[in-house]
This record gives structure tokens, C-alpha cells and sequence, in this order.
């Protein structure tokens, strides 16, 4: 029960560490990434921005060359025209300047399709200024060669290099507008720069601040889990060294108990019948010799060897495995057992029970049979008690035993006698539990709890009742 | 003189043979069957109806108790003595709520089994005299060292004399008989009896009339 529960709660723990990870990583990504996207997305812009800037400026200005080659080019075909005596050639040059005025318009109208705000008034100046130009060489069109002869050079002089001076201030004005766009161009591609470097310090700053966090709550998660981990670890291993010192103990005391048993068998029995066919042999051989009332001492010995021998057995027998409880069953098998240690040592043991019906499967029988005899045991040896209490309930789902003295007491958390140990062991087989309360001068009392419920003790009746009948131990 | 008809039952052949040997060396007793498991001493009760069943405690297939308790349900006339080697008084206890009459050691069986026979053929109860001994003493020190007081002490003189007799297992029926009393009068002290003693059967009536020395 209590272990489950520490379980799901340390899910829980996980699952919500797992959670806050998988957030604080996620989040951290997700910033990168986004930072990333928007570095991308921002250069991108940036180029764009710049190579249209720059492309814009670059065919406006081409643009303005073509019309400042072309005003050149119109005055050099105009004076050539105007200068040209044969009417052929001048018909040429003609046709070339019609050419050039053409061309003008197209590069004039080119340059309007993207003419910027601020270039609009010196840019309709310009046309103006254009269309006055083409107005004025109109009427010398019709010249004849005596006619440009005679007034051609002073047309030339007047009219067109004036204009064409101005034409040509007027594209330069606009050529510098077009720089002064490019600049603005730039300023603005260098803004757009700014404001990402800003939003790109914010975003890793955040990143930053997260990682960190991330950092610290993952490296304290990871010190918990080693903390955690290395109690187990402790605890394990001394519950291995625990498990181990008592196996060596049991092993040590089951062999202790082998060796007493073995110098009783030899001691006590082995003697004892050596004693008996010695005094057989005597008996024997005194057949018909000695007195009739010789030969009675002799079988009186013999008698008192055995009887003696029969005792010594029968307690062996009952040391080892009281006969009682397959035979009578628990209670007056604990009954006997209370008696007995009230004729053998000095303190009272009364034994009571609250039991159902008194066929409890073999196990438990045993079990607490020997939980009450280590006890009466460890009573008897070390707490000085007069009265011992012994108490057996049977609940709806387990099974209670106190034995309780009122004894010299001892140090629970200092004292864990083979005894104890040996108690714990049986009651954690089946999976029960076991306290020990005792406070020195204040007596002790052991309670023992055992799980144990009904269906369990109708499918184990078969067993017993198959036990009992086929070969009690007498 | 009418031979009293024995049954043995011990799954030891020696002890069997002893106890036979034993019980043939006096006259007055035949031994008509032999068994050498509780399952086999109900079949030959049932096959011999004898007049006494000697019954080991322990044998195989049916302990001697369990044995006790079929043959008392199917022969009542048949009195019943338990073998055993406990001398303690959950087997005696047990062994009278079987139906068994008497209750014998056997440690000290050669000595006491014609005595037994004979008592328990009587219709009285018959206990090896360490059990009685151990018996009196317990009571005795369970007095002494709890305090408490003597129930018998609380029982009135025709009380004690009612309670002797049944413990010779004499019937109310007989009681009356010998008392000269009317049988509701002998059941109303009957009561009584089983109230102050807080013993609530037979079995352990005889118990502690064991205990207490009441009987012989």
C-alpha cells in the first residue's frame, strides 16, 4: 500500500519534471528556430530591398544618360544638318535626329514608369523643357539649304546650346535626385539592419535567460535523482549486509542447534542405550546364576534407562516440532506452550485467543507458534518479567499477536537480538508485519500482523485437515 | 466369569505385542482384534463390538482421537482408553470430548492398562496417575500464582457430591437414583454446576474434577 503510493507520487514527480523539461526545451528550440527563421528572413528582405535600390538607381540613372547622350547627339545631327550643303546627306542627318528624338521619348517615358516623388517636378520641368526643344528644331525641318546657310549657325547659337545647357542642368538635377534616392535607399536597408540586430539581441537574451533556467532546474533534477539514487544505493546494500549478517547468523544458529541436538542424541540417548545393553548383557548372563532378586535391580535399571531416555527424546521431539499443533491446532498448542513456560521459569504466562475456528493454514500455525516461542524465550532469558501476556485476534482481514511483559525493557533501536530477527523473518515470509515497542524499565510488547483472510483459509482447511490425518508426529 | 473383549490399536508392532502379551497374561481380558491404523480400529470395532478400544493417539491414516470419536458414534457400549505420550491436558481434554473414558501414558502403560480396562469397563474414568498428579499440581500453582479464588470453594456440599458423580459418568438418571432426588432437582444443580465453574461440557468437568482431586 504504502510502497504504491510512493510510487504513483514519484510518478507524478517525473511526470511533471518530465513536463517542465520538455517545455523549457521546447520553448528554447522554438526561440532559436524563430530567431533563425526571422535572421533568414530578414536578410532576404534586406537584399531584396538593396538590389531593388540599387537596380532602380542604376536604370534610372542609365536612363538619364541615354537622354543626356541623345540631347548631345540631337545637337551635333542639328548642326550638321543645319551646316550640310548636299539636301541627301542633310535628309540623313534629318532622318538620324527624328531617330534620336524618338528614342528620347521612349528613354523619357521609361524614366516616368518609375519616377520617384521627390524627382516629379524636375522631372515635368524636364519634359517641358524636352517638348520646347523638339517644338523649336520642328520649323528647321523645312529649311531649305539656303535658308539653314544663311540662319543655321545663329539657330544654333541662340536656340538649341542654350536649351541643351539646360536640358543638361536639369538631368544632372535629377541624376543627383536619383543619388540622393539611392542614399535614402541605403539609409533605409541600414534601419531595417538595426531594428534586427535589436529584435535578434532580444530573442538570444530570452534564449539565454531561458537556457539558463532550463540549465539550472535540469541540473538540480539530475543532483535529486543522484541524491535519490545514491540512497538507495545505501539502503540496498545495507539491506544486503543486513540479509546477509542474518543468514549468517541463521546459518550460525541452525548449526548451533544441530550441534546440541547432536551431543543430547549422543550424550543422553547414545549413552543411555549403551547403559541399557550393558545392563542386557549383565542380565543375560545372570540367567539361572544370580538371585532372582539380583536380577530385578538389573531390569529396574534397565526400567529407569529407558523411561529416562524416553523423556529425553520426547522432548528432543518436541523442541523440534511441537506435535501438538497438527494434532490439538494452535490454540492449545500456544495453551501448553504458556503452561509449560509457567511451570519452567519463574514469570506468569497467560495466553487468551480471539479466533474464529482454530484450523488456520499450516504456515500460519507455525508461524506464530514460533513468534511466541522466541518471544516466551527472549522473556525468559532477558527481560526479567513476572507476567507475560500472550494474545491471538482474528480480524476480518489479518491476523494479531502481542505477547506483552512487563519486564526490564530495552532499547529498541539498539538491541536486535537473533530472536527478533529470526520473528521478523518469519513474519515478513508471509507477508506480515512485525513491531516491537519497549522503552527500558517499561516492559516491552511485540505485535505481530499478519494478512489473512477467509478465502485463504477455506482453501488451505483441505490441507490441514489432509495433514492431520495422515500421520501426526505422537 | 465373563472375559471383558479388548481391541488394540498401535501402529508399533512391538508395543502392540507387549501390550498384548500383557493384557493375556490375565484372564479376565481376551484381546479380539488388532489394528495398526485409526482406520482399521473403526473397521474391526465395527466388525468385533468389543467392550473396550485401546487406541494409540498417533497412528497413520486416522489419529487415535479421530478413530475415538467414529467408534463412540457407532458403539456407545464400547469404552474407549487413549495411548499417548503427551501428558498435557489439551490431548486429555481433547480425548474426553472424543468420548474417550480413560487416558493412559505410555510410559506407564504396563503398569496401569489392567486398571484402565477394568475402570473404564466399570463405566468409570481412569487416568494414568501422572496426568492426575500434573493435572493438580497446574491447578494448584494457577491458584497460587494468579490470586484467584478457588471456585470449588463456591460449590455448595450437594453440589460437590453431584459433580463427583457425574464425573464416575453417571447419568442424571442415576444421580437421582443414588441422591434419591427428582431428576428436575438434580438438573437445576447440574446447571448451577456448569455456572460457577464457568465449564461448560462433560469433558471438562471431569477435567477439573480431575484436577481438583475430586475423584479417586
Amino acid at each position: 500500500m504504502a510502497r504504491a503510493s510512493r510510487a504513483t507520487s514519484s510518478d507524478r514527480v517525473f511526470f511533471r519534471s518530465r513536463f517542465a523539461m520538455a517545455v523549457g526545451f521546447g520553448g528554447l528550440l522554438a526561440i532559436m528556430a524563430l530567431a533563425g527563421v526571422d535572421a533568414l528572413n530578414v536578410l532576404h528582405q534586406f537584399r531584396r530591398k538593396d538590389d531593388r535600390i540599387r537596380r532602380r538607381y542604376l536604370s534610372q540613372n542609365h536612363v538619364l544618360n541615354d537622354i543626356r547622350s541623345d540631347v548631345y547627339v540631337s545637337g551635333t545631327y542639328v548642326r550638321d544638318y543645319l551646316l550640310e550643303p548636299d539636301t541627301e546627306r542633310a535628309g540623313a542627318y534629318r532622318a538620324s535626329l527624328e531617330e534620336v528624338r524618338r528614342h528620347m521619348e521612349s528613354s523619357l517615358e521609361a524614366y516616368r514608369r518609375d519616377v520617384a516623388p521627390t524627382e516629379a517636378q524636375h522631372y515635368s520641368a524636364l519634359q517641358v523643357e524636352l517638348r520646347d526643344y523638339w517644338e523649336i528644331l520642328d520649323p528647321i525641318v523645312k529649311w531649305d539649304p539656303a535658308e539653314r546657310r544663311r540662319s543655321g549657325y545663329a539657330f544654333l547659337r541662340d536656340e538649341v546650346f542654350p536649351r541643351r545647357q539646360n536640358m543638361l542642368e536639369l538631368a544632372g538635377r535629377i541624376d543627383a535626385l536619383n543619388e540622393q534616392q539611392l542614399d535614402s535607399g541605403n539609409h533605409q536597408v541600414v534601419a531595417l539592419l538595426l531594428s534586427f540586430q535589436t529584435r535578434l539581441l532580444l530573442t538570444l537574451l530570452a534564449a539565454l535567460a531561458l537556457g539558463l533556467g532550463l540549465a539550472l532546474f535540469t541540473m538540480r533534477r539530475i543532483l535529486n535523482l543522484e541524491e535519490q539514487a545514491r540512497l538507495q544505493y545505501v539502503e540496498v546494500a545495507e539491506a544486503r549486509s543486513q540479509l546477509k549478517e542474518l543468514s549468517a547468523r541463521l546459518v550460525q544458529a541452525q548449526e548451533t542447534e544441530r550441534r546440541s541436538l547432536s551431543r543430547e542424541l549422543h550424550d543422553e540417548v547414545g549413552q543411555a542405550l549403551s547403559a541399557v545393553l550393558i545392563e542386557l548383557r549383565n542380565l543375560s548372563a545372570g540367567l539361572g546364576v544370580r538371585s532372582e532378586e539380583q536380577l530385578r535391580r538389573h531390569v529396574e535399571t534397565i526400567k529407569g534407562l529407558v523411561e529416562s531416555t524416553v523423556r529425553v527424546v520426547r522432548n528432543m521431539a518436541l523442541l523440534l516440532r511441537p506435535s501438538m499443533l497438527d494434532d490439538l491446532g494452535l490454540i492449545p498448542a500456544l495453551k501448553w506452550q504458556a503452561r509449560e513456560c509457567s511451570k519452567s521459569t519463574t514469570m506468569d504466562v497467560t495466553f487468551a485467543a480471539e479466533l474464529d475456528s482454530d484450523e488456520l493454514p499450516d504456515e500460519y500455525k507455525t508461524c506464530i507458534y514460533r513468534v511466541v516461542q522466541e518471544a516466551l524465550h527472549n522473556c525468559a532469558r532477558h527481560s526479567h518479567a513476572t507476567t507475560v501476556r500472550i494474545r491471538v485476534r482474528q480480524e476480518l482481514d489479518r491476523l494479531l499477536l502481542t505477547v506483552q511483559d512487563d519486564g526490564q525493557g530495552f532499547d529498541v533501536q539498539e538491541t536486535k537480538g537473533m530472536g527478533l530477527l529470526g520473528i521478523q523473518e518469519r513474519v515478513t515470509r508471509l507477508g506480515g508485519k512485525c513491531k516491537v515497542h519497549s522503552q527500558p524499565g517499561r516492559g516491552a510488547i511485540l505485535s505481530v500482523e499478519l494478512p489473512f483472510t477467509k478465502g485463504n483459509q477455506e482453501e488451505n482447511t483441505s490441507a490441514y485437515a489432509h495433514e492431520t490425518n495422515s500421520h501426526p508426529v505422537g | 466369569m465373563k472375559q471383558i473383549r479388548i481391541l488394540l490399536a498401535d501402529d508399533h508392532t512391538v508395543m502392540r505385542r507387549g501390550l498384548r502379551l500383557l493384557l493375556e497374561s490375565h484372564p479376565q481380558f481376551g484381546v479380539v482384534a488388532e489394528a495398526s491404523d485409526g482406520r482399521q480400529a473403526v473397521e474391526q470395532a465395527e466388525a468385533t463390538e468389543p467392550d473396550v478400544a485401546v487406541l494409540d493417539i498417533a497412528m497413520p491414516n486416522l489419529n487415535g482421537i479421530e478413530a475415538a470419536q467414529r467408534i463412540n458414534a457407532a458403539l456407545p457400549n464400547t469404552a474407549i482408553v487413549i495411548l499417548s505420550m503427551h501428558s498435557d491436558e489439551g490431548y486429555v481434554l481433547r480425548a474426553l470430548k472424543a468420548g474417550a473414558k480413560g487416558y493412559l501414558l505410555k510410559d506407564s502403560a504396563e503398569g496401569d492398562l489392567i486398571d484402565a480396562i477394568q475402570s473404564v469397563y466399570d463405566g468409570k474414568t481412569f487416568f494414568s496417575p501422572e496426568i492426575t498428579k500434573m493435572l493438580m499440581e497446574d491447578y494448584v500453582r494457577e491458584i497460587r500464582t494468579r490470586g484467584a479464588d478457588d471456585s470449588y470453594d463456591l460449590l455448595t456440599s450437594r453440589e460437590k457430591e453431584i459433580l463427583q458423580l457425574l464425573v464416575e459418568l453417571k447419568s442424571n438418571k442415576e444421580i437421582a437414583h443414588v441422591l434419591n432426588l427428582s431428576l428436575y432437582t438434580i438438573e437445576t444443580h447440574r446447571r448451577n454446576l456448569h455456572e460457577k465453574l464457568n465449564l461448560h461440557s462433560l469433558p471438562e468437568l471431569i477435567l477439573y474434577a480431575v484436577r481438583k482431586g475430586v475423584t479417586s
